[in-house]
């Protein structure tokens, strides 16, 4: 049984020889017909990027949707409503994050009728991505979140990730190569209750008047030396 | 645009992302680029695009549900992925039954009409029937548990009730089991993992009493379950809060008076089963809820009926203490309103109001 096996073995790998050799029996060629077809794609989803091995714990990011679990404690009648927030995000986009990064801070602090609107005119293709997102959160607000009127929203936290990187060659002069990056990002974004803030980075921008009041205040409390 | 929606949502959402490239390209016409660093006669082009490996990269972005079925084969063909194996199996419970056989109803107006009339006769003599029934099972009741009285049960059920809703507050989700059956478990549970509750039961109005009882077999003469109907009348406070902290429902506050028909189960031929809160009996004759506080949008492609689950006894309100009449009565605004439909359904739990 063992010799025959091997045979069987010797078969295989002589397979395009047997195809070749006219000495081969009918037998056999009639056995193994798939043996003559050996696979010739060397680069396949098998091996590549999609490789199962590769794929293993390839979740994207977790830890910014866990924001969505977290319960206040009730508030007393006389406290101020607290605002209603929502974490959203799009993982894995087929963009740069460093391209990513000027649509995600563009929107930042808008409110979000503000941002869809400014966003059709975005001329870049991550623009796409995150008008898509924060209408998905604007909706996922009004259904699970509590939020009365859609349009009451404002974009809190607007950032960028990186995410996937897949690795590819190029060729260059004189026998050299240069690697490829083939980038993927998350987008993250954050929507709050409420109306946006005046100025959403800190600290303000200060008026003609206080930058005046402030040079005053800086040139009187000098010290002249050696005076009186 | 509702059947569209409804037929192929998914058509829909690609014909949007379609379009929105298109746009974009029409509207990127107007920008002209020089740049300088390609070669200007086009038979380099197939050169320079040879410098590159080609690679095959992944849709990261595409879900399996959007997938056709020959798609998915051919994916997981190409990656040597078998097939699942089909879940032929459908999993069901045998520790309690789906629902209320022969339910109890609940007389209109709570069993005030008068003997004289036709109607008042013939639910007098129905009443009757049913009542030889009951007598029936609680004496099979009996011969599974012998400790077993239909005066002392009432008592007895109360505390299962006020355990129950008093897990379900505090979202205990692995003690409640003890006190509703799988089947009420989803209906209680659902939804309250972002809410807070606060459930207080003050007080029994009157002594909770049995008024309906049954028992069925199931599967073989032996397995046999028994249902019991508890009516409660009771004074209770519900305020239920979101995620943030901010009331949604109900009111810290104000006591309601609250009349329910409450069905307890169990399994009797089992030597360890123990009584648990199974259902709540609706009556069809319950008056519509008043609508919600909050403004929502009605969605026309989702059209679902939550059931009432809750028996107000005539939305009465009462206040705990008295205070200026003004007060009272926008107390009684705020408790009586109910919650929106999508907000109903978040608030899910069979909680008496």
């Amino acid at each position: 049984m063992y010799k025959v096996i091997r045979q069987m073995t010797q078969l295989k790998l002589q397979a395009p020889l047997l195809t070749s050799a006219p000495a081969a029996s009918a037998a056999n060629l009639l056995a193994f017909p798939q043996q003559t077809t050996t696979t010739q794609n060397v680069h396949t989803a098998a091996t590549g990027g999609l490789c199962a091995k590769w794929n293993k714990n390839n979740h994207g990011p977790r830890k910014w949707l866990e924001y969505n679990k977290t319960v206040h404690p009730p508030q007393e009648t006389n406290e101020e409503p607290r605002k209603a927030y929502l974490c959203h995000m799009r993982s894995n986009i087929k963009y740069s994050p460093d391209k990513m990064w000027y649509i995600a801070a563009f929107v930042r602090g808008m409110s979000v009728d503000e941002a869809l609107k400014q966003l059709n005119f975005v001329l870049k293709k991550g623009a796409t991505d995150v008008k898509e997102t924060i209408l998905e959160a604007q909706q996922m607000a009004v259904e699970r979140h509590n939020v009365e009127y859609k349009s009451n929203l404002w974009i809190a936290e607007s950032f960028v990730g990186k995410g996937r990187v897949f690795k590819g060659m190029r060729r260059h002069a004189r026998g050299r190569f240069g690697r490829v990056e083939y980038k993927h990002c998350h987008y993250f974004l954050r929507l709050e209750e409420g109306e946006p803030p005046q100025h959403y980075y800190m600290p303000e921008p200060q008026t003609p008047q206080q930058q005046y009041e402030h040079w005053v205040e800086q040139m009187r409390s000098r010290k002249v030396i050696n005076s009186l | 645009m509702r059947i569209v929606q409804m037929q192929m949502p998914q058509a829909a959402t690609t014909g949007a992302r379609m379009l929105v490239p298109g746009l974009q390209n029409t509207l990127q016409m107007q920008q002209v680029r020089h740049r300088q660093t390609k070669h200007w006669k086009p038979e380099f082009k197939r050169l320079r695009r040879q410098k590159f490996i080609k690679i095959e990269l992944p849709n990261l972005q595409q879900k399996p549900q959007d997938m056709s079925k020959e798609e998915m084969r051919s994916r997981m063909k190409e990656r040597g992925v078998f097939p699942p194996r089909p879940w032929m199996e459908r999993p069901f419970h045998i520790s309690c039954t789906g629902g209320i056989f022969e339910p109890y109803v609940p007389p209109e107006g709570d069993g005030k009409k008068s003997i004289i009339t036709t109607s008042g006769a013939k639910q007098k003599f129905e009443f009757l029937e049913k009542k030889s029934k009951s007598m029936l099972a609680v004496r099979k009741i009996r011969s599974y548990e012998e400790s077993f009285s239909s005066d002392e049960f009432g008592s007895y059920a109360q505390d299962i009730y006020i355990s129950a809703h008093t897990h379900m507050a505090a979202k205990e989700k692995y003690k409640i089991r003890e006190f509703v059956t799988e089947r009420c478990y989803p209906e209680m549970m659902h939804n309250v993992k972002d809410k807070t509750i606060h459930w207080r039961f003050l007080q029994s109005l009157e002594p909770p009493r049995l008024v309906h009882a049954r028992c069925t077999e199931v599967i073989t003469k032996e397995n046999q379950f028994a249902q019991i109907t508890v009516r409660f009348h009771t004074q209770q406070m519900l305020a239920i809060y979101d995620r943030f902290g901010r009331l949604m429902h109900g009111s810290e506050i104000l006591t309601k008076d609250v009349l329910e028909y409450v069905v307890f189960e169990k399994h009797i031929s089992n030597e360890y089963g123990q009584w648990r809160l199974h259902d709540k009996i609706i009556p069809e004759w319950l008056p519509a809820k008043q609508p919600a506080p909050i403004t929502y949008r009605i969605t026309d492609d989702v059209v679902e009926e939550t059931p009432p689950n809750q028996i107000n006894a005539g939305e009465q309100a009462k206040q705990l203490e008295p205070g200026s009449s003004q007060q009272q009565k926008d107390q009684v605004n705020m408790a009586t309103t109910t919650v929106s439909p999508t907000v109903e359904q978040i608030s899910k739990p069979t909680l008496a109001i």
